[in-house]
């Protein structure tokens, strides 16, 4: 139970439910000699009672005045869900569509197949905490991870907006680790990449994200965004001369994963359906039981303090009727 | 029966609990408030690392000022306003997430500004001009009012030959251009590949002028003119562009042109006062809360039934 109120100054009206203690708020019948009345403890009790109901009526239309509530309560529950971080590659070869043209009319752009399904997925996991980081030449921080479906839906949907300029993949991944610090420890944590290429990975930062990975305990998913004609993350190099990561990244990038010790599942989509399957595919897999806290929003509780008062007021005036007449 | 009548406490408390009763039956007012729809993108070019800006009697850039008065402005708007993020850099900007409630998504609304960072640009050219263009363009089918937070200082300098045109979008476009910064010139700070400062940029590394194109000059005043090997001539162009001051004038005539209004970033009163522009506002029609005039009523009118009778207090008062 925490209580608040939205106006405290209002409570110093609380003053003035000391007055009935002063007064019986009664009218006075003038008697000859007052000790000749003899003691009544049952009018006593009723009294006091009385006093009693016009300091609790007094009070409860302050409380009610300065907006009594109760805050926000969170609740641990535990259900099936997951921690999950959407990595989104926001190079300019995102806005042409799967075959490698400019979108037209019957296609849609990898960028716009990949935002419609997205929001899909985010629709379908309720009890997860989702966050949004993007990545071109630098990484964006867009989205904390949070239970806000909304506020993920309108990173996801911002991504309409033209895409900027090229690949850098690693700094993407370190931001995109970055938002499980300080997060507790429960259900699964996933990275959910979605890239229509990649880029060598300098050694430095190789070394970093594979100490990052395990220090988290992030499971990774690569949705690769395959485009007709380029090279593919399962394609081995026909000439031993471009079996490197400067000709072949998407390779390259696919074995670092691979060895990065902790889980990784990779998806090649080379058309809308495809995507579909892999985030279907992951929205099976990824239900591990995880402590959530579900929010209790706040309680007004003035209502309730105005039915007392009036209640009270009902009473206090109902009992003027059976005053002594004189 | 009639001697209750006669009494004023029990007038009193009859009112009360009418007062009660109304207050049950109209607990709220459709009233009209104000509220506001707004885009915020800034400028995270390298200029707004300078610190000219002061706070807590601490020099602070002119990034980390622009985030911490966006973020103390977030706590002022009202609810069902909209606030939206974006950021500028090169020639054109981005949008983080699209405007989102402020009371329902105050945490996250709070922790991208909040995480805003010059190392998030993309690439490392300013031309305010067409970024602002290009956001125009960006947001014209949408009904929030874009506010373009930059310092004006342009890398490299543009040519007066190659402006933008806003024809298009004046007139549709609202909004504002938040100028942020001093009017003294200051040096703009060097980092280095981890973040730490490595002093100021020099005279020497930055452009002092665009080499794009033609010269706006004519051609028998540039010195070692040649029309196609050396179109801006031979010399050097020397000039203190790795100094930034806010280019007021100059924002002042892109808010013109492009139909927006402009306001200087002093502090947070002076934000909140210039955005609270009623062009930008959309009247909405909210219930507020009204039962506190019938509940105050009926308080006083309880209090007065308790009141100390005054005849008491009389000996008091003799003197």
């Amino acid at each position: 139970m925490n209580l608040a109120v939205n106006n405290p100054w209002a409570l110093t009206g609380l003053l003035l439910a000391l007055l009935p203690l002063f007064n019986s708020g009664m009218r006075t019948s003038p008697a000859p000699w007052t000790a000749l009345i003899p003691r009544d403890t049952l009018s006593a009790v009723v009294v006091g009672c009385l006093r009693l109901c016009a300091v609790a009526a007094i009070a409860g239309l302050v409380l009610g005045i300065a907006g009594l509530h109760r805050t926000e309560q969170s609740q641990e529950r535990i259900g099936h869900g997951a921690h999950i971080v959407l990595l989104l590659d926001r190079s300019s070869s995102m806005d042409n569509t799967f075959a490698g043209r400019a979108p037209n009319g019957s296609d849609e752009s990898k960028a716009t197949a990949a935002r419609r399904l997205l929001t899909d997925f985010v629709k379908q996991r309720q009890n997860d905490l989702i966050g949004v980081a993007e990545y071109s030449t630098s990484p964006l921080f867009v989205m904390p991870l949070t239970e806000n479906k909304n506020a993920v839906q309108a990173a996801i949907a911002a991504t309409a907006t033209p895409a900027l300029g090229f690949t850098h993949v690693s700094k993407g991944l370190g931001m995109a680790i970055s938002f499980f610090e300080q997060q507790p420890v429960t259900g699964s944590r996933i990275v959910l990449l979605v890239s229509d290429g990649a880029a060598a990975i300098d050694h430095d930062s190789e070394q970093k994200l594979r100490e990052w990975f395990k220090q988290q305990q992030v499971r990774l998913y690569w949705i690769f965004l395959r485009t007709a004609g380029s090279p593919g993350i399962f394609d081995q190099p026909e000439d031993s001369r471009d079996d490197n990561a400067g000709a072949m990244p998407e390779l390259y990038l696919h074995k670092f994963f691979l060895g990065l010790g902790s889980p990784y599942q990779a998806y090649e989509a080379e058309s809308p359906d495809a995507l579909k399957q892999a985030i279907a595919d992951i929205n099976q897999l990824e239900n591990l039981p995880m402590h959530y806290i579900e929010r209790i929003p706040k309680q007004d509780l003035s209502a309730a303090c105005y039915s007392v008062a009036a209640f009270l007021l009902l009473v206090l005036l109902g009992v003027k009727f059976f005053e002594v007449k004189q | 029966m009639n001697k209750a009548l006669k009494d004023y406490r029990t007038w009193c408390l009859l009112l009360a609990v009418l007062a009660m009763l109304v207050l049950f039956l109209y607990p709220s007012k459709q009233q009209k408030t104000p509220t506001y729809n707004y885009t915020f993108i800034i400028d995270i070019t390298r200029s707004m690392n300078a610190t000219d800006y002061q706070q807590d009697n601490q020099a602070v850039s002119r990034l980390h000022f622009v985030k911490q008065t966006l973020r103390e402005l977030l706590q002022k708007l009202p609810c069902e306003s909209k606030v939206g993020l974006g950021l500028f850099t090169e020639r054109r900007s981005t949008l983080l997430f699209e405007p989102l409630e402020v009371c329902s998504a105050y945490t996250e609304i709070d922790t991208a500004i909040g995480k805003v960072d010059w190392r998030m640009a993309w690439a490392a050219d300013s031309n305010i001009a067409k970024g602002l263009l290009s956001t125009l363009e960006m947001l014209q089918k949408s009904d929030s009012s874009l506010i373009f937070i930059t310092d004006g200082q342009e890398a490299p300098p543009v040519n007066p030959n190659y402006q933008a045109d806003f024809s298009a979008v004046k007139g549709q476009a609202k909004g504002m251009i938040i100028g942020a910064g001093g009017l003294q010139a200051v040096p703009i700070p060097k980092f280095d590949s981890l973040g730490k400062q490595t002093g100021f940029y020099a005279r020497d590394d930055v452009p002092h002028r665009s080499t794009f194109g033609q010269s706006n000059l004519d051609p028998s005043q540039i010195k070692g003119y040649n029309a196609r090997n050396a179109p801006f001539g031979s010399e050097a162009a020397t000039g203190n562009e790795h100094l930034t001051a806010l280019h007021e004038t100059y924002l002042e005539k892109l808010a013109a042109e492009s139909g927006l209004a402009y306001a200087r970033l002093t502090d947070l009163k002076n934000l909140n006062q210039a955005l609270q522009n009623p062009k930008l506002a959309t009247e909405k029609v909210v219930q507020s809360d009204i039962r506190w005039q019938p509940a105050l009523l009926a308080l006083l009118l309880l209090s007065l039934v308790y009141l100390p009778k005054l005849h008491k207090f009389r000996p008091l008062f003799r003197s």
